[in-house]
Protein backbone atom coordinates (compact mmCIF):
# COMPACT_ATOMS: atom_id res chain seq x y z
CA UNK A 1 0.00 0.00 0.00
CA UNK A 2 1.66 3.11 -0.78
CA UNK A 3 1.05 5.65 1.91
CA UNK A 4 2.52 8.55 0.54
CA UNK A 5 -0.10 11.60 0.72
CA UNK A 6 0.79 13.65 -2.50
CA UNK A 7 0.96 17.40 -1.10
CA UNK A 8 -0.25 20.47 -3.12
CA UNK A 9 0.01 23.77 -2.57
CA UNK A 10 -3.45 24.43 -1.23
CA UNK A 11 -1.40 22.21 2.17
CA UNK A 12 0.47 24.63 2.82
CA UNK A 13 -2.20 27.45 2.70
CA UNK A 14 -3.29 28.55 6.31
CA UNK A 15 -6.88 29.57 7.11
CA UNK A 16 -5.32 33.15 8.18
CA UNK A 17 -6.47 36.12 6.34
CA UNK A 18 -3.27 37.87 4.64
CA UNK A 19 -2.44 41.12 6.02
CA UNK A 20 -0.14 42.27 3.50
CA UNK A 21 -1.54 45.77 1.75
CA UNK A 22 -3.24 44.84 -1.52
CA UNK A 23 -0.93 44.87 -4.24
CA UNK A 24 2.44 44.23 -1.46
CA UNK A 25 5.38 41.97 -3.98
CA UNK A 26 5.02 39.89 -0.48
CA UNK A 27 1.82 37.93 -1.80
CA UNK A 28 3.77 36.55 -5.19
CA UNK A 29 6.72 35.30 -3.02
CA UNK A 30 4.49 33.79 -0.87
CA UNK A 31 2.28 31.98 -3.79
CA UNK A 32 5.20 30.63 -4.84
CA UNK A 33 6.90 29.29 -1.91
CA UNK A 34 3.52 27.23 -1.34
CA UNK A 35 4.00 26.00 -4.46
CA UNK A 36 7.27 24.92 -4.29
CA UNK A 37 6.82 23.35 -1.23
CA UNK A 38 4.86 19.93 -1.96
CA UNK A 39 7.37 19.64 -4.57
CA UNK A 40 10.61 19.08 -2.76
CA UNK A 41 9.60 15.59 -1.27
CA UNK A 42 9.86 16.35 2.51
CA UNK A 43 6.88 15.92 4.52
CA UNK A 44 5.14 19.15 5.56
CA UNK A 45 5.53 18.21 9.32
CA UNK A 46 9.39 18.68 8.25
CA UNK A 47 9.20 22.10 6.97
CA UNK A 48 9.88 25.10 9.68
CA UNK A 49 9.62 28.65 9.12
CA UNK A 50 11.02 31.47 11.16
CA UNK A 51 10.74 35.33 10.97
CA UNK A 52 11.73 38.41 12.96
CA UNK A 53 9.57 41.57 12.72
CA UNK A 54 8.65 43.27 9.83
CA UNK A 55 6.05 43.16 7.27
CA UNK A 56 7.46 39.81 5.40
CA UNK A 57 7.94 38.27 8.73
CA UNK A 58 4.38 37.72 9.12
CA UNK A 59 4.84 34.88 6.84
CA UNK A 60 5.11 32.09 8.99
CA UNK A 61 1.22 33.20 9.96
CA UNK A 62 0.54 32.09 6.44
CA UNK A 63 2.31 28.63 5.70
CA UNK A 64 0.74 25.78 7.16
CA UNK A 65 3.69 24.65 8.86
CA UNK A 66 5.35 24.21 11.99
CA UNK A 67 7.12 28.29 12.45
CA UNK A 68 7.95 31.07 14.59
CA UNK A 69 7.58 34.80 14.62
CA UNK A 70 10.30 35.47 16.61
CA UNK A 71 12.50 38.22 18.03
CA UNK A 72 13.10 41.38 16.00
CA UNK A 73 16.50 40.62 13.70
CA UNK A 74 17.13 37.39 15.84
CA UNK A 75 15.56 34.97 13.41
CA UNK A 76 18.58 33.34 12.03
CA UNK A 77 19.23 32.53 15.60
CA UNK A 78 16.63 31.26 16.59
CA UNK A 79 16.63 29.08 13.38
CA UNK A 80 19.96 27.91 13.87
CA UNK A 81 19.02 26.25 16.73
CA UNK A 82 16.14 24.29 15.54
CA UNK A 83 19.01 23.31 12.98
CA UNK A 84 20.97 22.09 15.42
CA UNK A 85 18.88 20.27 17.27
CA UNK A 86 16.57 18.53 14.55
CA UNK A 87 19.47 18.61 11.91
CA UNK A 88 16.26 16.46 9.61
CA UNK A 89 14.22 19.70 9.18
CA UNK A 90 14.25 21.84 6.58
CA UNK A 91 14.35 25.49 8.01
CA UNK A 92 13.49 28.72 6.43
CA UNK A 93 14.20 32.41 7.79
CA UNK A 94 11.92 34.99 6.23
CA UNK A 95 13.35 38.17 6.71
CA UNK A 96 13.59 42.06 5.04
CA UNK A 97 16.41 44.33 4.52
CA UNK A 98 15.42 46.27 7.94
CA UNK A 99 14.98 42.83 9.92
CA UNK A 100 18.03 41.35 8.10
CA UNK A 101 20.76 44.01 7.88
CA UNK A 102 20.02 46.72 10.04
CA UNK A 103 18.82 45.32 13.79
CA UNK A 104 19.52 41.67 12.52
CA UNK A 105 23.09 42.74 10.70
CA UNK A 106 25.31 40.56 13.09
CA UNK A 107 23.05 37.07 13.17
CA UNK A 108 22.72 37.99 8.94
CA UNK A 109 26.25 37.60 8.86
CA UNK A 110 27.45 34.86 11.44
CA UNK A 111 24.38 32.29 9.59
CA UNK A 112 26.45 32.75 6.38
CA UNK A 113 29.97 32.50 8.11
CA UNK A 114 29.32 28.99 9.67
CA UNK A 115 27.14 27.72 6.52
CA UNK A 116 24.40 26.50 8.73
CA UNK A 117 21.52 24.52 6.74
CA UNK A 118 18.90 27.85 6.71
CA UNK A 119 17.11 29.09 3.38
CA UNK A 120 17.49 32.56 4.10
CA UNK A 121 14.62 34.49 2.04
CA UNK A 122 15.46 38.23 2.39
CA UNK A 123 12.78 40.35 0.85
CA UNK A 124 13.90 43.95 0.02
CA UNK A 125 11.41 46.36 -0.40
CA UNK A 126 14.30 49.35 0.24
CA UNK A 127 12.19 50.99 3.10
CA UNK A 128 10.66 50.17 6.39
CA UNK A 129 7.02 49.17 5.64
CA UNK A 130 5.50 48.12 8.75
CA UNK A 131 6.37 51.54 10.33
CA UNK A 132 5.27 53.20 7.64
CA UNK A 133 7.93 54.53 5.39
CA UNK A 134 11.56 55.17 6.84
CA UNK A 135 14.61 54.47 5.16
CA UNK A 136 16.80 51.07 5.60
CA UNK A 137 19.98 49.82 5.26
CA UNK A 138 18.98 49.68 1.12
CA UNK A 139 17.55 53.10 0.42
CA UNK A 140 19.34 54.82 -2.04
CA UNK A 141 21.35 58.00 -1.23
CA UNK A 142 18.97 60.78 -1.37
CA UNK A 143 15.85 59.14 -0.74
CA UNK A 144 13.45 61.33 0.97
CA UNK A 145 11.53 59.66 3.63
CA UNK A 146 9.82 60.47 7.18
CA UNK A 147 13.05 59.97 8.76
CA UNK A 148 15.38 61.34 6.01
CA UNK A 149 13.14 65.08 5.13
CA UNK A 150 16.17 66.30 3.43
CA UNK A 151 17.33 63.18 1.49
CA UNK A 152 19.56 59.95 2.63
CA UNK A 153 23.00 60.56 3.49
CA UNK A 154 23.58 56.96 4.31
CA UNK A 155 24.97 54.72 1.38
CA UNK A 156 23.24 51.78 1.05
CA UNK A 157 24.43 47.99 0.84
CA UNK A 158 23.84 45.19 -1.26
CA UNK A 159 22.97 42.35 0.37
CA UNK A 160 24.37 40.25 -1.93
CA UNK A 161 27.55 41.74 -1.36
CA UNK A 162 27.40 41.73 2.55
CA UNK A 163 26.94 37.58 2.22
CA UNK A 164 29.07 37.18 -0.20
CA UNK A 165 31.65 39.00 2.12
CA UNK A 166 30.32 36.50 4.93
CA UNK A 167 31.37 34.30 3.10
CA UNK A 168 28.04 32.36 1.70
CA UNK A 169 27.88 29.39 -0.01
CA UNK A 170 24.75 30.11 -2.09
CA UNK A 171 23.72 33.42 -3.22
CA UNK A 172 20.63 34.44 -5.55
CA UNK A 173 18.58 37.46 -6.58
CA UNK A 174 15.32 37.83 -8.34
CA UNK A 175 12.36 39.83 -8.24
CA UNK A 176 8.85 39.40 -7.11
CA UNK A 177 7.50 40.00 -10.35
CA UNK A 178 9.00 37.49 -12.50
CA UNK A 179 7.50 34.49 -11.12
CA UNK A 180 8.87 31.32 -13.44
CA UNK A 181 12.56 33.29 -12.55
CA UNK A 182 11.45 33.17 -8.99
CA UNK A 183 10.71 29.73 -9.01
CA UNK A 184 13.83 28.84 -10.66
CA UNK A 185 15.61 30.56 -7.85
CA UNK A 186 13.67 29.31 -4.81
CA UNK A 187 14.16 25.73 -5.95
CA UNK A 188 18.07 26.20 -6.60
CA UNK A 189 18.11 27.80 -2.76
CA UNK A 190 15.86 24.54 -1.61
CA UNK A 191 18.21 21.88 -3.04
CA UNK A 192 21.67 23.49 -1.62
CA UNK A 193 23.55 22.18 1.58
CA UNK A 194 24.19 24.92 3.81
CA UNK A 195 22.98 28.87 4.23
CA UNK A 196 21.27 29.11 0.98
CA UNK A 197 20.47 33.15 1.03
CA UNK A 198 18.35 35.02 -1.61
CA UNK A 199 17.44 39.01 -1.88
CA UNK A 200 14.19 39.27 -3.14
CA UNK A 201 13.47 42.42 -4.87
CA UNK A 202 10.11 43.01 -3.63
CA UNK A 203 7.69 46.50 -4.32
CA UNK A 204 6.19 48.34 -1.69
CA UNK A 205 3.08 49.95 -3.23
CA UNK A 206 2.37 51.80 -0.37
CA UNK A 207 5.41 53.29 1.24
CA UNK A 208 8.00 52.71 -2.11
CA UNK A 209 6.46 52.05 -5.29
CA UNK A 210 8.04 51.51 -8.34
CA UNK A 211 12.00 50.98 -6.36
CA UNK A 212 12.19 48.55 -8.96
CA UNK A 213 10.57 49.42 -12.31
CA UNK A 214 13.54 49.98 -14.06
CA UNK A 215 14.26 46.25 -13.88
CA UNK A 216 10.28 45.37 -13.86
CA UNK A 217 8.85 47.60 -16.77
CA UNK A 218 8.70 45.60 -20.03
CA UNK A 219 9.68 48.14 -21.89
CA UNK A 220 12.82 49.09 -20.24
CA UNK A 221 13.77 45.63 -18.61
CA UNK A 222 15.66 43.93 -21.00
CA UNK A 223 18.88 46.78 -21.05
CA UNK A 224 18.85 47.42 -17.08
CA UNK A 225 18.70 43.92 -15.87
CA UNK A 226 21.50 40.71 -16.70
CA UNK A 227 20.31 37.45 -15.71
CA UNK A 228 22.89 34.75 -14.82
CA UNK A 229 23.25 31.48 -16.36
CA UNK A 230 26.48 29.82 -14.83
CA UNK A 231 28.57 29.23 -17.88
CA UNK A 232 27.16 31.67 -20.12
CA UNK A 233 28.77 35.04 -21.48
CA UNK A 234 27.19 38.12 -19.62
CA UNK A 235 24.40 39.21 -22.24
CA UNK A 236 21.90 41.54 -21.99
CA UNK A 237 19.56 43.80 -23.38
CA UNK A 238 16.44 43.89 -25.91
CA UNK A 239 18.37 42.23 -28.62
CA UNK A 240 20.34 40.29 -26.45
CA UNK A 241 23.48 42.49 -27.74
CA UNK A 242 25.11 43.86 -24.99
CA UNK A 243 28.05 42.28 -23.01
CA UNK A 244 29.95 42.72 -20.42
CA UNK A 245 33.53 42.93 -20.49
CA UNK A 246 36.78 43.20 -18.37
CA UNK A 247 39.07 45.75 -18.36
CA UNK A 248 41.79 45.01 -16.20
CA UNK A 249 39.47 44.65 -13.16
CA UNK A 250 37.27 47.26 -14.79
CA UNK A 251 33.83 46.28 -15.86
CA UNK A 252 32.82 47.71 -18.80
CA UNK A 253 29.06 47.57 -21.06
CA UNK A 254 29.72 46.53 -24.08
CA UNK A 255 27.60 45.79 -27.39
CA UNK A 256 28.62 42.49 -29.02
CA UNK A 257 28.71 43.01 -32.80
CA UNK A 258 30.47 47.05 -32.50
CA UNK A 259 34.15 47.97 -32.55
CA UNK A 260 35.07 44.60 -33.37
CA UNK A 261 33.80 43.60 -29.84
CA UNK A 262 32.70 39.47 -30.15
CA UNK A 263 31.25 37.32 -27.46
CA UNK A 264 34.20 36.16 -27.02
CA UNK A 265 35.37 39.14 -25.19
CA UNK A 266 32.25 38.61 -22.55
CA UNK A 267 33.02 37.81 -18.71
CA UNK A 268 31.52 34.13 -19.04
CA UNK A 269 28.96 33.66 -15.23
CA UNK A 270 30.74 30.78 -13.30
CA UNK A 271 28.50 30.60 -10.23
CA UNK A 272 30.83 27.71 -8.70
CA UNK A 273 34.21 28.99 -8.71
CA UNK A 274 36.12 28.80 -5.56
CA UNK A 275 36.74 31.97 -4.67
CA UNK A 276 33.80 34.60 -4.64
CA UNK A 277 35.18 37.46 -7.06
CA UNK A 278 33.57 36.89 -9.72
CA UNK A 279 30.63 36.99 -7.70
CA UNK A 280 30.98 39.71 -5.67
CA UNK A 281 32.25 42.21 -8.80
CA UNK A 282 28.16 41.15 -10.09
CA UNK A 283 26.95 42.43 -6.79
CA UNK A 284 28.21 46.03 -7.50
CA UNK A 285 26.81 46.06 -10.60
CA UNK A 286 24.17 48.99 -10.14
CA UNK A 287 21.88 50.69 -13.25
CA UNK A 288 22.00 52.96 -15.18
CA UNK A 289 25.65 52.26 -15.63
CA UNK A 290 25.67 48.41 -15.16
CA UNK A 291 22.35 45.95 -15.63
CA UNK A 292 21.37 44.24 -12.20
CA UNK A 293 22.12 41.21 -11.95
CA UNK A 294 19.30 38.90 -11.38
CA UNK A 295 20.01 34.86 -10.66
CA UNK A 296 22.27 32.78 -8.93
CA UNK A 297 25.57 34.87 -8.23
CA UNK A 298 27.32 31.75 -6.10
CA UNK A 299 26.58 28.06 -5.39
CA UNK A 300 29.27 26.07 -4.23
CA UNK A 301 29.84 22.84 -2.26
CA UNK A 302 30.67 23.24 1.73
CA UNK A 303 30.55 21.49 4.91
CA UNK A 304 27.29 22.51 6.64
CA UNK A 305 27.96 23.41 9.97
CA UNK A 306 24.97 20.81 11.37
CA UNK A 307 26.70 17.73 10.07
CA UNK A 308 29.72 19.47 11.41
CA UNK A 309 28.50 19.61 15.17
CA UNK A 310 26.95 16.30 14.76
CA UNK A 311 30.17 14.73 14.19
CA UNK A 312 31.74 16.68 16.99
CA UNK A 313 29.09 15.34 18.96
CA UNK A 314 30.12 11.79 17.41
CA UNK A 315 33.47 11.88 17.78
CA UNK A 316 33.39 13.28 21.10
CA UNK A 317 31.06 10.39 22.47
CA UNK A 318 33.33 7.86 21.12
CA UNK A 319 36.45 9.39 22.86
CA UNK A 320 34.94 9.91 26.33
CA UNK A 321 31.03 8.30 26.29
CA UNK A 322 28.13 9.35 26.78
CA UNK A 323 27.90 12.95 28.81
CA UNK A 324 26.17 13.14 31.64
CA UNK A 325 25.17 16.79 32.55
CA UNK A 326 24.13 16.51 36.33
CA UNK A 327 27.95 14.87 36.50
CA UNK A 328 29.39 17.70 35.35
CA UNK A 329 27.90 20.11 37.61
CA UNK A 330 28.47 18.38 40.03
CA UNK A 331 32.29 17.57 39.24
CA UNK A 332 35.65 19.57 39.61
CA UNK A 333 35.98 22.48 41.96
CA UNK A 334 33.07 22.38 43.51
CA UNK A 335 32.15 23.97 47.13
CA UNK A 336 29.15 24.83 49.78
CA UNK A 337 28.69 27.97 51.18
CA UNK A 338 27.11 27.93 54.35
CA UNK B 1 -18.47 38.94 -21.29
CA UNK B 2 -15.61 36.69 -20.51
CA UNK B 3 -13.08 38.11 -17.74
CA UNK B 4 -9.56 39.10 -18.11
CA UNK B 5 -6.99 40.32 -16.02
CA UNK B 6 -5.15 43.00 -16.57
CA UNK B 7 -1.05 44.31 -16.09
CA UNK B 8 -2.05 45.92 -12.64
CA UNK B 9 -1.99 42.28 -11.68
CA UNK B 10 0.78 41.39 -8.67
CA UNK B 11 0.56 37.73 -9.27
CA UNK B 12 -0.35 36.72 -5.69
CA UNK B 13 -2.58 33.89 -6.83
CA UNK B 14 -5.55 34.32 -4.79
CA UNK B 15 -7.70 34.08 -7.79
CA UNK B 16 -6.56 30.58 -9.26
CA UNK B 17 -7.52 28.35 -6.67
CA UNK B 18 -11.43 30.29 -6.62
CA UNK B 19 -12.48 29.66 -10.38
CA UNK B 20 -14.80 27.09 -10.12
CA UNK B 21 -14.22 26.80 -13.76
CA UNK B 22 -10.37 26.16 -13.51
CA UNK B 23 -9.60 29.24 -16.20
CA UNK B 24 -6.95 30.70 -14.31
CA UNK B 25 -3.91 29.82 -14.64
CA UNK B 26 0.46 31.09 -14.08
CA UNK B 27 0.81 33.04 -17.52
CA UNK B 28 4.15 33.95 -18.08
CA UNK B 29 4.00 37.94 -16.92
CA UNK B 30 0.86 37.68 -14.70
CA UNK B 31 -1.77 35.32 -14.05
CA UNK B 32 -4.74 34.84 -17.12
CA UNK B 33 -7.99 34.06 -18.24
CA UNK B 34 -8.97 31.37 -20.48
CA UNK B 35 -12.28 33.03 -22.10
CA UNK B 36 -12.97 29.74 -23.64
CA UNK B 37 -13.71 28.65 -19.71
CA UNK B 38 -14.73 31.37 -18.19
CA UNK B 39 -18.33 32.22 -17.91
CA UNK B 40 -17.95 34.70 -14.95
CA UNK B 41 -18.87 31.91 -12.27
CA UNK B 42 -22.50 32.26 -14.30
CA UNK B 43 -24.23 28.75 -13.32
CA UNK B 44 -22.11 28.63 -10.31
CA UNK B 45 -21.98 31.57 -7.83
CA UNK B 46 -24.37 35.08 -7.93
CA UNK B 47 -20.67 37.08 -8.36
CA UNK B 48 -17.33 35.83 -10.07
CA UNK B 49 -15.41 34.61 -7.74
CA UNK B 50 -11.97 36.04 -8.95
CA UNK B 51 -13.22 39.46 -8.55
CA UNK B 52 -14.47 39.32 -5.15
CA UNK B 53 -10.94 38.02 -4.29
CA UNK B 54 -8.45 40.21 -6.27
CA UNK B 55 -6.83 42.50 -3.49
CA UNK B 56 -5.61 45.28 -6.62
CA UNK B 57 -9.35 45.13 -8.40
CA UNK B 58 -7.42 43.90 -11.85
CA UNK B 59 -9.69 41.90 -13.09
CA UNK B 60 -11.97 43.09 -15.65
CA UNK B 61 -14.73 42.19 -18.16
CA UNK B 62 -12.69 40.94 -21.91
CA UNK B 63 -14.00 43.36 -24.18
CA UNK B 64 -13.04 41.19 -26.82
CA UNK B 65 -15.29 38.48 -25.59
CA UNK B 66 -18.94 40.16 -25.79
CA UNK B 67 -21.07 37.64 -24.23
CA UNK B 68 -24.58 37.63 -22.90
CA UNK B 69 -25.98 36.03 -19.50
CA UNK B 70 -27.45 33.62 -21.79
CA UNK B 71 -24.61 32.32 -23.80
CA UNK B 72 -22.38 32.43 -20.70
CA UNK B 73 -24.65 29.95 -19.06
CA UNK B 74 -24.56 27.79 -22.38
CA UNK B 75 -20.84 27.94 -21.99
CA UNK B 76 -20.98 26.75 -18.62
CA UNK B 77 -23.49 23.85 -19.34
CA UNK B 78 -21.21 22.35 -21.68
CA UNK B 79 -18.16 23.09 -19.70
CA UNK B 80 -19.99 20.80 -17.06
CA UNK B 81 -21.38 18.58 -19.29
CA UNK B 82 -21.06 15.22 -18.39
CA UNK B 83 -19.32 13.13 -21.70
CA UNK B 84 -21.40 10.50 -23.20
Amino acid sequence: MNDIVALNKKDFETNQDVRWCPGCGDYAVLAQVQKLMPTLGIPRENFAFISGIGCSSRFPYYMETYGMHSIHGRAPAVASGLKLARPELSVWVVTGDGDALAIGGNHFIHAMRRNIGLKILLLNNRIYGLTKGQYSPTSELGKKTKTTPHGSIDRPFSPVAVALGAGATFVARTVDSDLAHMAQVLRRAAEHEGTAFVEIFQNCIVFNDGAYDAITDKSVRDDARLMLEHGKPLLYGKERNRGIRLRGLEPEAVTVGENGVTEADLVVHDEAADHSGLAFFLSQFDAPKLPVPLGVFRAVSAPAYEDMNNQLHADAEVRRGRGNLAGLFNSGDTWTIE
Amino acid sequence: MALMITDECINCDVCEPECPNSAISQGEETYVIDAAKCTECVGHYDESQCIAVCPVDCIVADPNHGESKEQLHDKFLKLTATPA
